[in-house]
């Protein structure tokens, strides 16, 4: 307390001693009954998640990974041609030989993203405003994908490779929502955040 | 720390080395320790019950999820003031919405004695909740916490002369807040009325 006693005369020391005397006096307050259970609740939520989060990050990768290897069969597998077609086609004509994708495949393992994202949403902590700002700009783009999708409904090779940027943007979504717990999990934390003693 | 803060108790080792691995009813046995002390100086900081449990929550949810980080330099009660002081002031500068009064350095009188000694608990208390965020933050940390002016001045990211002049305003603010209030009685002598 040596910056007390620099510049102060008897009676400031006085008044000093007796401000801090009353206001030490006063008592305690205890919290509210209910802010035990809400850090309690709160501990609990995030425990799910980071458990959650470490089960299911390296499955999410190993999806992606896989995803990206398997996208050029599901992209290029072999159609079988519509009879329809094939019974309007000329004999002297070339078949069309064109792949046509999985869009049902892509269609099935966006919507598992989509639950993915959603649960990591719902049961993780608030982003920060950076992160917050890049989760509003990728549901943006997730939105533009979707109208885009309802008009290349006839188009399967157009709906396949919207399907696949969907897939792309809610991983980066994913990620996103993964972030707090990556960075809580590292042991050095960033420096503006650091408290040891 | 300060011997008169409410932080200054001691918690054992094992409690610590347990919560630092986790253990959930170790923290709560923290939490149960602190509660009151903690919400006191949010409260205090603050000045407002709905931000006190906000920062009240985040500092112990803090105090849980870094408590790896606490390497026992210092008294355990000392790292965990300091969260609960880092939450306040942030909420303070992020919610700058309740300054009350603004102070004038132009009123008051030094000189008058000290009426805080004789206010009761609920009057200082209520003075208390009138200064503006940051006099009444320095006026707690300085007086009760024991902060010097440089750890102030740390703390909110100022100077030092920030903090002295804040205390200063409010302890003249504080003064006048408590100050019995002298009536003004209008003076009728020689102020005959003619019939």
């Amino acid at each position: 307390m040596h910056d007390r006693l620099d510049h102060h005369g008897m009676n400031d020391m006085n008044d000093e001693a007796s401000l801090a005397a009353a206001l030490r006096a006063l008592p305690a307050n205890a919290p509210p009954q209910e802010a035990w259970r809400n850090i309690a609740a709160r501990i609990g939520r995030r425990r799910t998640v980071r458990r959650t989060v470490w089960f299911t990050l390296p499955a999410a990768f190993a999806a992606g990974i896989a995803l990206t290897f398997a996208w050029p069969h599901l992209h290029l597998r072999a159609p079988s041609p519509p009879p329809a077609r094939v019974a309007q086609t000329p004999s002297t004509a070339k078949p069309d030989t064109r792949p046509i994708p999985d869009v049902a495949a892509l269609q099935a393992s966006s919507a598992q993203w989509q639950n993915w994202v959603q649960n990591l949403s719902h049961n993780g902590g608030p982003l920060d405003g950076r992160a917050l700002a890049s989760a509003v700009a990728l549901q943006d783009r997730i939105g533009m994908v979707d109208l885009q999708l309802s008009a290349a409904a006839r188009d399967p090779a157009a709906a396949a490779s919207l399907w696949q940027q969907r897939i792309t943007l809610l991983q980066q979504l994913g990620l996103l929502h993964l972030q707090p717990y990556l960075v809580a999990e590292q042991t050095h934390p960033a420096p503006n955040h650091v408290i040891s003693m | 720390m300060d011997p008169h803060s409410n932080f200054q108790q001691h918690v054992e080792p094992e409690t610590i080395a347990r919560l630092k691995r986790g253990d959930l009813s170790a923290f709560e046995s923290v939490y149960r320790q602190f509660e009151r002390a903690a919400w006191t100086l949010a409260l205090r900081l603050t000045g407002r019950a709905d931000v006190a449990q906000e920062v009240l929550q985040d500092a112990m949810l803090k105090a849980f999820e870094r408590a790896r980080q606490y390497r026992g330099d210092a008294p355990f009660a000392a790292w965990l003031r300091k969260l609960v002081v880092n939450e306040s002031l942030m909420q303070l500068r992020h919610d700058r919405l309740h300054v009350i009064e603004v102070l004038d350095d132009k009123l008051g009188d030094d000189s008058a004695p000290q009426p805080w000694t004789s206010a009761d608990a609920t009057t200082l208390d209520r003075a208390l909740n009138r200064l503006p965020d940051d006099a009444r933050a320095v006026l707690w940390l300085y007086h009760v916490e024991g902060f010097t002016h440089v750890e102030i001045a740390r703390e909110f990211g100022r100077s030092v002369s920030f903090s002295k002049s804040q205390l200063a305003r409010a302890t003249k603010r504080l003064r006048e807040l408590l100050a019995p209030k002298v009536e003004d009685t209008p003076c009728t002598i020689g102020s005959t009325t003619t019939a």
